[in-house]
């Protein structure tokens, strides 16, 4: 009788524990018009698991995610998780920001990631980022387009895709599609770059001034000028450019996986290949992840933790995966037939042993932005490559390791 | 006598002195702020980390793009003020005109300031687009375009374009001004001016433009403050590119504090350009008075 009486206030007590519900806000980026109602969805899937602990998610927008970090976190609003970009993440731990997640992780939770994906958002030896999606770029071409001149296969090389430009550009068809405006215009010039040989940044330096560089930047220049890309490569985003593609205005862009999906949704009936990036000297792609970090002045760090654990089960991932065109960062996610039966994602992970991560560096937005504009000068005709990249390199060796 | 009137005064100020401590709060705080933030070294999440007295200064005066950015900013708002003013003082005297449908073309002249600047610039955007704008078919259909211009993809394009932009979304609010002005003019001066035997130039010249001074002068002053800090057109349009080539200061300065992370020598420039800001209209007002 008296056990019992213990047992049942024992209940009470804990579940009055409980009902003191906890609440972990997430910051999550938008990728598409799926990613909100997903989160929603995998808070209430959590919610029902974990009645104590309440989940409040805030949807941004990627190009504004980064300052509104910046303010919540000068402001000491910031959320408790957040996605950011891998990229940002040194910011992120050197101003004490990020919590190292170590202490939360067994080897069980390691094991689940693949291990290319977890190294990015590791510093110094500690994980501070957990791998929430990657992806890699590849070539898509257009096979109605090719087969309207004539050509039979993607374009292996280089010298090859100029060739098939120049036959599609005898059918009035724009061949290559060449960013050279907003976010990421630097990467779709390290395309070339990585595979002429090529590095961004070696040892702490830039090392775009090169002789790979110059190459790569002349073989860009040399598409323009023979009319090979499309009208004006400075007035076209990466978006613009996937636009493009689906309106079938354009037979080659390299891009990422979620054109997959854009293109299922918004052109089903384009019919299109992919392809590695063209070759030079050696193969080579962009690897891009985007971590979730957990910040240090969180007051429910536990309970964040359990959502993350919770995010990086098998169900959650193939979702997320399948939703946004995401390569998987977890081998039970990999494993699924979803990817395993795909063979146009299989592609992008054939690129993996070849891909080229951001490196986590300080100084690394500015070399993205003194080599976007370099490349810009070099595009518009205002200056000769080997000045502008030289130009570029003395900038960024001003900022990187700082 | 004396102790009263003090007392008096003490009473005014203690009346006085929570709004001024308020209005003083909100126009202090964050100029000390900027102040403290422009000679610190800032981490990109606001950490102070250290005192480094004009570094910031110094490095953003060593950054050609800054001076470049300076350069084109005194173009841009000489340039957008200037067409804004003289396209204003033409559709405000025939605004003022009597015809049939006054009411309604004064609608239409005012009723693009109910448009928020970025979503104007999105569909002046669109107008320029290289391959589906409204300005590159109109000119095609008139035949004095082959090919398309891509406006966007060249800064020498793309600014003038901006500028243009910039003229459109400024004329309603200088108009209202100039019209006020214009409505604040008694008709009569100018029948006595006919009687007198002066043409309509004649009048314009010395009885419109005078009287109408002091409202062109306040158009021209509110219009540079805005314009200078006017940030949507050219962040929305080319977000300062290509190659930097449109950068004005106040995209500039959006850049380095939230893409390159550097509230330091952000700070500076937003000091730089309050200083310009508060020199030009110092200036100006100063002229006139020597002038007047």
């Amino acid at each position: 009788m008296r056990v019992r009486a213990m047992v049942a206030a024992g209940l009470v007590l804990l579940g009055s524990a409980a009902a003191r519900a906890e609440t972990v806000r997430v910051t999550a980026a938008y990728y598409s018009d799926k990613t909100g109602p997903y989160f929603e969805q995998m808070a209430q899937q959590f919610h029902a698991q974990n009645p104590g602990i309440d989940i409040r998610i805030e949807v941004v927008n990627w190009d504004n995610l980064l300052q509104k970090l910046q303010t919540d976190i000068a402001g000491g609003t910031n959320a408790d998780i957040s996605i950011i970009g891998t990229r940002w993440l040194l910011d992120f731990v050197k101003d004490g920001q990020a919590e190292a997640l170590d202490g939360y992780m067994d080897q069980a939770f390691r094991d689940r990631f693949i291990g290319t994906f977890l190294a990015p958002g590791q510093i110094g030896g500690k994980t501070f980022g957990l791998p929430i999606a990657a992806s890699a770029r590849a070539l898509f071409y257009n096979k109605s387009l090719f087969a309207k001149a004539g050509i039979g296969a993607p374009p292996a090389t280089w010298d090859e895709l100029r060739q098939d430009a120049v036959k599609l550009k005898a059918q009035g068809i724009a061949g290559f599609g060449l960013q050279g405006k907003a976010i990421e215009t630097d990467v779709y010039w390290y395309y070339a770059l990585w595979t002429y040989g090529g590095d961004v940044v070696r040892d702490g330096h830039a090392a775009f001034e090169s002789d790979a560089g110059v190459a790569a930047l002349n073989m860009y220049k040399g598409l323009i000028d023979a009319g090979l890309t499309e009208d004006g490569p400075t007035n076209y985003s990466r978006e613009d450019l996937q636009n493009l593609f689906k309106q079938g205005r354009v037979a080659m862009v390299i891009t990422a996986p979620f054109l997959i999906n854009q293109i299922a949704a918004e052109a089903p009936g384009l019919e299109y290949g992919i392809a590695p990036v063209p070759k030079q000297a050696r193969n080579a792609t962009y690897a891009v992840t985007d971590s979730v970090v957990l910040f240090k002045n969180s007051k429910v760090k536990q309970a964040a933790w359990k959502f993350l654990d919770f995010l990086f089960t098998r169900g959650p991932r193939v979702t997320f995966n399948r939703n946004e065109g995401f390569l998987p960062t977890t081998k039970a996610a990999a494993a699924d037939p979803y990817f395993t039966t795909n063979a146009r994602l299989q592609t992008f992970v054939d690129l993996l042993p070849d891909a080229h991560f951001a490196p986590t560096v300080t100084g690394w937005e500015d070399t993205a932005k003194a080599v976007s504009d370099a490349v810009q000068a070099v595009y518009v005709g205002q200056m000769p490559p080997a000045a502008a990249l030289k130009q570029a390199a003395a900038i960024a060796n001003e900022a990187l390791g700082k | 006598m004396r102790g009263r009137a003090g007392r008096r005064k003490a009473a005014a100020w203690l009346l006085v002195l929570p709004s001024l401590l308020l209005a003083l709060a909100v126009l202090l705080y964050p100029f000390w702020e900027i102040l403290r933030l422009s000679v610190s070294d800032v981490s990109r999440f606001g950490q102070v980390r250290g005192f480094v007295g004009l570094a910031n200064f110094a490095r953003v005066f060593a950054d050609p793009v800054f001076r470049a950015a300076l350069l084109r900013t005194l173009v841009w708002t000489g340039a957008v003020v200037g067409g804004t003013v003289l396209v204003s003082a033409g559709v405000a005297l025939v605004l003022r005109q009597d015809f049939v449908g006054r009411g309604l073309a004064r609608v239409l002249v005012m009723l693009p300031w109910s448009i928020s600047l970025s979503m104007a610039a999105i569909v002046w955007l669109w107008a320029f687009d290289g391959d589906h704008g409204m300005v590159n078919t109109t000119l095609r259909t008139l035949g004095l375009l082959h090919g398309n211009v891509q406006w966007m993809a060249r800064p020498a394009t793309a600014f003038p374009v901006e500028i243009g932009a910039g003229i459109l979304v400024s004329v309603p609010f200088t108009t209202t001004i100039l019209l006020g002005g214009l409505s604040s003019i008694p008709g009569e001066i100018y029948e006595a001016a006919s009687i007198d035997g002066a043409t309509r130039l004649q009048s314009f010249r010395h009885l419109t433009l005078p009287l109408l001074r002091g409202f062109v002068n306040i158009a021209i002053v509110l219009n540079v403050i805005y314009v200078f800090n006017s940030f949507p057109i050219i962040w929305v349009m080319t977000q300062g590119g290509p190659d930097n080539g449109t950068h004005i200061l106040v995209t500039y300065l959006y850049e380095v504090a939230f893409r390159l992370g550097r509230p330091g020598p952000a700070a500076a420039v937003s000091l730089v350009m309050l200083a310009i800001v508060f020199a030009a209209t110092l200036l100006y007002v100063r002229l006139q008075r020597e002038r007047a």
